[in-house]
C-alpha cells in the first residue's frame, strides 16, 4: 500500500490467523473512496509480515455507505466501552 | 467518467492560468473562492506554485525549471536575491535560517514560504534573468533533465544541451502539450556516463550510433512512485540527434491520446507500457505519431554507465570535485547537502562563480551544484574560499551521498522529517562511521513516504518515511532497503527492514558498514557486495540499534503545524497570513489537496 501523511493508520496492531499459525504483527490501515465517483468505502489492511506460508498481501473490504457507517458506529461504541474500562483501572 | 482535475484542467489550464493568479496577488489570499481553492491550487502547479501543507494555509512552495539544471551566468544571483527577499517564514529552520534554496533531484529549485500577493513581484525578477516557472508542475512537461555537464563535458557522445533547448523551445516554451494526462518527465543524456538517469523518467533518450549516425535510443515508461518502481522500457528506436524532437513530439502526442485520465493513480506512462507492451507503443508511435520510418536501436554505451551505479569502474558516480572540461577548463562540483543553501551562501556562490569562471552554475540530479568554466589560474584560488569548507568539493562519502526530499517540513504526503534528519544523520555518520579507504561513494537517499522524491529506491541505503512505537511511544521510522543503483544494469533497493525508529537507523546503517567492511572481497563496492547476499543474509545485515546519535524530531512531526516552531501545535499556526506574515483574522482548513 501506498503510505503517506493520508494514510488513516501508519501504524495498527494485529494479528493474523491461519488453521496453523499466529503470527502478532503491525501493519497500516486506510480508509478511503476512490476519488472520482466512488461506489463504495474501502477499508485497506497490510501486515508488515505473514505467518509462515502466507504471501504478502493487502486485505480490503468493499463496503457500502450503510455497512461503512455500521461499522463506525460499532468502533465508536466499542472505543467508548475501551475508553471506560480504561478508566474504570485506572480509578482502582 | 474524467476527474475532477481534468475537468478543472479543461476550464482553465496552461497560460490562461496567469491572468487569473495575477488577480490573486492584486487582491490577496482572501480573493480565493475557499470552495474553489482545490481547483486553483492544483492549476497554479502549471505555473510552478504548490500550496503548503495543513497548518501553512496562504503559503507556497515556488519550483523554477532550469533547463538540465543550467543557470546561465547571473541567474543564480537572481534566485539567491528573490529567495531572500520573498522565500521567508514566520519561523526559521534551525539549520538553514530564515531562507534558503534548494536544488531538487530534477535540478530544478525550490524557494518556500511564497505568498501569493508577492507571486507577480517575484516573476518579474526571476523572468527579467531568463528564469521561468512555467510547466515547473502540473500535468506538464516538467523540467528536462540530463548529464548536468552537458556541452562540457570530455565524455559526451552527442550534444545533449542542443536537444534539451530544442526540447524547451518546442515544449516547455508554448502551450503545445499543455495538458497531458499526468506529469510527463524526459530525460537527455548525451555523455557515455549515464548522468541523465533516462531509466526512471517516462522518456528517455540515451546517447548511442546508428550506422556511422550520433543520436539516440529512446526508452518509455520509467518512473519511482506509488509503490510502483519502473525502469524505463527499451523501444528500439533509435533516432539522429537532429530529429529527436520529433520522436518526443510524437511520444508527447502518444501520451497525450492514450493516457489515462479517469484514474490518476494509474495515469503515468509506466501504465500504459505496462499494458501495452513497448513492441505496441513502437507500433502506435511509428503508425500514429512520426511522420518518418523508425529506426531499431543503434548501438548504445550502456556498459559504461557509472552515474549512482555504484559499481567499480573510471566513471563519475556524481559530480563532486575539479574535473576537466572538453575545452581545456575545468568544472568543479561542490556537495551541497541534502540539496538546500542559505541565500548568503547562494549570493557568495553566484559572485564565486563571477569571479573564477564565467558565471554559470549547473545543478545536479544529486542535489548538487557545480562552478563550470573554471581555468587553471583561478583554481586554487577557487579551492580556497571560505565557502568551500561547508561545500566541499571532496567530501566524507556520507556527505557527499546523502539525498533527502521536501519532507514533513513542508509537504503534505510525507509522514516524517526528513532534510534536517538527513543532515544530522549524515554529520553523525561522517563522524562515527569509516568506510574503507579508496571508497569514495555512498549514497543515502532519505525519502518521507512513497512517492519516492529523494529517489530512495537506486541508493546504496534507502529510507523511506514510516512510523512505529518504541517504548509504547509512535515515533518516525524508517523502512529500509539495500542494493538499489543504476549504471549498465540498474536495479531497485530490496527493502530489508520495516519500521526502525528514526533514532537507530545511523546505528543500522553503521552495523551495516561495519558488516560490509570486514566481509567484502578485495575493493568490492558496496553495491556488488550487496547483490551476493540472499535474501536472509540481507535481514540479518540489518541490526538496528541506539547509538550516540540523537534525534529530537521523534515525535509526530506531520501533527505539527511547522516542525520547527517553539509552539509547533498545530492550533498556534499563524496562517493564514497576509503577505508580511501577519495573521488573518479567519480560520480555515484548506490544506492542500495531494498529487498523488
Amino acid at each position: 500500500m501506498r503510505v503517506n501523511a493520508y494514510t488513516t493508520l501508519d501504524i495498527v496492531d494485529a494479528t493474523i490467523r491461519t488453521a496453523d499459525d499466529e503470527a502478532t504483527v503491525v501493519g497500516v490501515a486506510n480508509a478511503t473512496s476512490a476519488r472520482e465517483n466512488p461506489e463504495h468505502v474501502q477499508l485497506r489492511f497490510e501486515a508488515d509480515d505473514q505467518p509462515d506460508g502466507v504471501a504478502r498481501h493487502v486485505d480490503e473490504l468493499e463496503l457500502v455507505p450503510e455497512q461503512a457507517r455500521d461499522l463506525a458506529a460499532a468502533l465508536e461504541t466499542h472505543a467508548d466501552t475501551v475508553e471506560a474500562a480504561q478508566a474504570d483501572d485506572a480509578d482502582d | 467518467m474524467t476527474t475532477d482535475v481534468e475537468d478543472w484542467k479543461d476550464d482553465i489550464y496552461g497560460t490562461d492560468i496567469r491572468e487569473h493568479i495575477e488577480r490573486f496577488a492584486e487582491d490577496g489570499w482572501q480573493s480565493i473562492p475557499a470552495e474553489e481553492r482545490d481547483a486553483w491550487f492544483e492549476r497554479f502547479k502549471w505555473y510552478g506554485l504548490y500550496h503548503q501543507r495543513a497548518g501553512q494555509e496562504s503559503y507556497f512552495m515556488m519550483r523554477i525549471g532550469t533547463p538540465n539544471g543550467v543557470l546561465e551566468p547571473g541567474q543564480l544571483r537572481v534566485v539567491g536575491e528573490v529567495a531572500k527577499e520573498y522565500a521567508t517564514g514566520p519561523v526559521d529552520n534551525p539549520e538553514f535560517g530564515d531562507s534558503w534554496a534548494d536544488f531538487t533531484t530534477r535540478q530544478s529549485i525550490q524557494l518556500h514560504w511564497i505568498k501569493v500577493e508577492d507571486i507577480v513581484e517575484v516573476w518579474d525578477a526571476l523572468e527579467s534573468a531568463g528564469l521561468s516557472t512555467v510547466q515547473a508542475c502540473g500535468d506538464s512537461w516538467r523540467n528536462i533533465v540530463g548529464c548536468p555537464v552537458a556541452g562540457k563535458d570530455e565524455h559526451e557522445h552527442v550534444d545533449a544541451l542542443e536537444t534539451v533547448h530544442e526540447f524547451q523551445r518546442e515544449f516547455k516554451e508554448n502551450d503545445r502539450y499543455k495538458n497531458m494526462p499526468r506529469k510527463w518527465k524526459v530525460a537527455v543524456t548525451g555523455c557515455v556516463e549515464g548522468c541523465g538517469q533516462g531509466e526512471i523518467n517516462d522518456l528517455a533518450f540515451d546517447p548511442a550510433t546508428k550506422e556511422g549516425v550520433k543520436g539516440y535510443n529512446v526508452r518509455v515508461g520509467g518512473g519511482l512512485a506509488r509503490n510502483e518502481p519502473r525502469l524505463a522500457r527499451d523501444i528500439d528506436v533509435f533516432v539522429p540527434h537532429e530529429k529527436a524532437a520529433k520522436v518526443a513530439d510524437g511520444m508527447s502526442a502518444l501520451f497525450e491520446a492514450y493516457g489515462n485520465r479517469e484514474d490518476r493513480y494509474s495515469a503515468r506512462i509506466k501504465f500504459l507500457v505496462d499494458e501495452w507492451g513497448a513492441e505496441k507503443v513502437r507500433r502506435v508511435l511509428q503508425d500514429e505519431f512520426v511522420d518518418f520510418e523508425l529506426q531499431s536501436a543503434g548501438e548504445g554505451f550502456r556498459e559504461s554507465y557509472s552515474y549512482n551505479s555504484g559499481r567499480e569502474n573510471d566513471g563519475h558516480d556524481d559530480h563532486v570535485g575539479v574535473h576537466p572540461q572538453a575545452d581545456g577548463k575545468n568544472y568543479i562540483g561542490l556537495n551541497v547537502l541534502v540539496g538546500r543553501m542559505g541565500t548568503e551562501d547562494v549570493l557568495e556562490l553566484a559572485d564565486l562563480a563571477d569571479e573564477y569562471g564565467s558565471g554559470e552554475v549547473r545543478l545536479t540530479q544529486r542535489q548538487n551544484v557545480i562552478v563550470t568554466d573554471v581555468p587553471d589560474e583561478n583554481l586554487d584560488d577557487l579551492l580556497a574560499a571560505d565557502l568551500l569548507v561547508d561545500y566541499e568539493p571532496d567530501p566524507s562519502p556520507f556527505m557527499r551521498g546523502s539525498i533527502a526530499c521536501t519532507g514533513t517540513e513542508f509537504c503534505s504526503l510525507s509522514i516524517v522529517e526528513t532534510k534536517n534528519r538527513m543532515v544530522r544523520y549524515a554529520r553523525h555518520l561522517r563522524d562515527t562511521v569509516s568506510l574503507p579507504d579508496e571508497v569514495e561513494d555512498f549514497h543515502v537517499h532519505l525519502s518521507g513516504c512513497t512517492a519516492s522524491c529523494a529517489q530512495p529506491q537506486i541508493a546504496d541505503v534507502s529510507l523511506r518515511g514510516m512510523k512505529t512505537r518504541k517504548d509504547g511511544e509512535p515515533v518516525e521510522a524508517f523502512d529500509l532497503g539495500l542494493g538499489g543503483g543504476l549504471g549498465e544494469n540498474p536495479r531497485f533497493a530490496d527493502w530489508v527492514g520495516e519500521r526502525i525508529p528514526a533514532d537507530e537507523v545511523p546505528g543500522a546503517i553503521g552495523n551495516i558498514v561495519e558488516t560490509y567492511e570486514t566481509e567484502r572481497e578485495d575493493t568490492e563496492t558496496f553495491r556488488d557486495y550487496i547483490e551476493r547476499q540472499d535474501e536472509d543474509a540481507l535481514e540479518d545485515l540489518v541490526e538496528p540499534e541506539e547509538t550516540s546519535y540523537e534525534d529530537p524530531m521523534m515525535h509526530n512531526t506531520k501533527r505539527t503545524w511547522y516542525p520547527y516552531a517553539e509552539d509547533d501545535d498545530m492550533a498556534s499556526s499563524p496562517a493564514p497570513t497576509d503577505r508580511n506574515d501577519v495573521p488573518l483574522d479567519q480560520g480555515g482548513d484548506d490544506a492542500a489537496p495531494a498529487d498523488d
